[in-house]
């Protein structure tokens, strides 16, 4: 399939059942929102190492948000529930507890719930004031630029982590572009991040290795540099293969934020060094969600 | 489906108890044979009241008057509104739902709240939301709204939940809290907050922090974030700002850990 001048491969993308939830952040300023996602976010780019996948979803206007400051909202994805609770804990209490003005609250509704400020509370060393309205409990912690106020607890959702498609350029400069055109045109999407560096991967990985101790290893079908050692998929005239993570909400928000990518490639100048689209799957059988990308883009 | 609307018949001259209203019906059939004493007889609900509507868990009484008493005592996920005055223990210890009045209500309205939400667009008696004529517990949860002006011993006992007063508040007030938060914005009476342990109360009168410590001029995420939270509520802009309010707080030494908001208008 030709898409607007660019080869769409007949395959499909791989992904995975998972947990997600959504924080939002404020503080008195973007600036300050901004240092405290940042550091939330950090080291936050795949669950194989780091616990969750976790990226800000978009920028909030002052009137957007709960208390009437400008903040970010972020969504965190994990396969298991501990973990969410664990990290989402840990990375409250290291990143946003500890980032001056900033406040946070539950961006999200639902049945199951799990703890944000609830065990965070006791930093207060019995200081803590609890302040319910309706069924939504905060904790105004004392701290030395006055006081964090924390929502007790967020909710847990099902979502899917692990869309995704390949970009297949002729040289690096192009394919580079090619990524960061995408990314920019799903910014303002809700109910999507992209988890890794500048929403980009290099490193696309298959399951096992050739060493037991490791789960996952480069993906050396789609490796420029192994093409005449590896069964490689790649065709002669690539150089360089990007990917692009996508973890959502719902199918649809998946399969749109896949589709405007790969249309706002398709309408750069550029588009001539890019010689196709492609997925990562692992052959249908891991994951639960396929997204083939032909159908996407009809 | 159209909510449930009662009007009386005729006018009454004894005291009713509306307490029907709050308990599960299962379609307005079983509403309007219900029966209930009146005077010293026994009378249907369709004898007294014509019944139009469906929606069961949206009731409607048109001219209600201050004879009606227990409207929406122990409620529990139904709401109800009231054109014209009502009578003693208008929401009672109401435990989830939604109760407004367009009128003004007599004693014990909102006492012992544990949950929901009451709108009083009128005035209200003694002991609102305080402690019940049976019992020792004052508001447990919930959301209290009075427009007009509010009674003695009234919020008495608080233990959590949300209040906000725009007229005055009589004498005794919060007395015993033990936490929740509090918006006067009219006069307070003699006597406020007596045996007060937590909880935070705004107010414009001065007189009330006389047992209190001034705080320093810290920044508050909380009162920014909450006046947000009761505007919406409420469904109307509340004035206060964090540069007009100035924090007292109670002494450590003592068991008084509350918190006053000053405001200046």
């Amino acid at each position: 399939m030709i898409y607007n001048g660019i080869k769409i491969d007949n395959t499909f993308a791989e992904a995975f059942n998972m947990k997600a939830s959504r924080i939002i952040v404020t503080a008195d300023n973007l600036k300050w929102a901004k240092h405290a996602c940042d550091s939330f976010t950090g080291f936050a780019t795949s669950v194989i190492a780091c616990g969750i996948e976790a990226g800000i979803e978009k920028k909030l206007k002052s009137s957007e948000t709960p208390d009437n400051r400008p903040g970010y909202s972020i969504l965190l994805f994990s396969m298991s529930r501990s973990q969410l609770e664990k990290q989402l804990e840990v990375r409250v209490g290291q990143c946003i507890l500890t980032c001056p003005t900033t406040a946070i609250f539950s961006g999200m509704v639902g049945e199951d719930i799990i703890p944000l400020g609830k065990n965070l509370r006791y930093f207060g060393d019995g200081h803590q004031t609890s302040k319910k309205i309706l069924d939504r409990r905060f904790w105004r912690i004392p701290v030395m630029d006055g006081e964090f106020l924390c929502e007790e607890s967020t909710a847990r959702v099902p979502a899917i982590g692990g869309g995704n498609f390949l970009v297949l350029s002729t040289n690096r400069k192009s394919c580079l572009s090619a990524c960061e055109t995408a990314i920019n045109s799903i910014k303002n999407q809700p109910n999507i991040i992209t988890p890794f560096p500048g929403g980009v991967v290099r490193s696309g990985s298959k399951v096992g290795s050739k060493y037991k101790a490791l789960i996952a290893s480069t993906n050396d079908a789609f490796c420029p540099t192994l093409k005449s050692v590896t069964k490689s998929t790649l065709p002669s005239n690539v150089n360089c293969v990007l990917e692009i993570v996508i973890n959502g909400l719902t199918f649809d928000d998946i399969n749109e934020a896949i589709k405007t990518c790969i249309k706002s490639i398709s309408k750069m100048k550029i588009k001539k060094d890019i010689v196709a689209i492609s997925a990562g799957n692992y052959g249908g059988k891991l994951g639960q969600y396929h997204f083939h990308l032909r159908k996407v883009m009809k | 489906m159209n909510p449930v609307i009662l009007k009386l018949k005729k006018k009454i001259k004894y005291r009713m108890d509306m307490s029907f209203l709050s308990k599960p019906h299962k379609d307005i059939s079983k509403l309007s044979s219900q029966t209930i004493s009146y005077g010293n007889k026994q009378f249907k609900i369709k004898e007294l009241f014509t019944i139009k509507g469906s929606d069961i868990k949206n009731i409607i009484i048109q001219s209600s008057v201050d004879l009606m008493d227990n409207i929406g005592k122990e409620l529990n996920n139904i709401n109800i509104t009231v054109h014209g005055n009502v009578g003693y223990a208008f929401g009672e210890q109401m435990l989830s739902g939604k109760l407004i009045l367009h009128g003004n209500a007599l004693d014990y309205a909102a006492s012992g709240i544990k949950g929901g939400s009451i709108f009083i667009h009128g005035n209200s008696g003694d002991y609102t939301g305080g402690k019940t004529n049976h019992g020792n517990i004052g508001i447990v949860d919930g959301f209290l709204y009075v427009k007009g002006n509010v009674g003695n011993n009234s919020i008495e006992r608080m233990r959590r939940g949300n209040v906000i007063i725009e007229g005055n508040i009589g004498d005794y007030a919060c007395n015993d809290m033990i936490s929740g938060t509090i918006i006067i914005k009219g006069k307070i009476g003699k006597f406020f907050a007596e045996g007060i342990k937590r909880g935070t109360i705004f107010t414009k009168d001065k007189k009330v922090t006389k047992e209190y410590a001034r705080s320093n001029d810290a920044e508050y995420n909380f009162t920014k974030f909450y006046f947000k939270e009761v505007s919406d509520i409420i469904g109307k802009k509340i004035f206060l700002e964090n540069k007009n309010l100035t924090r007292y707080c109670g002494n450590t030494n003592s068991k008084n850990l509350s918190e006053i908001f000053l405001f200046k208008l």
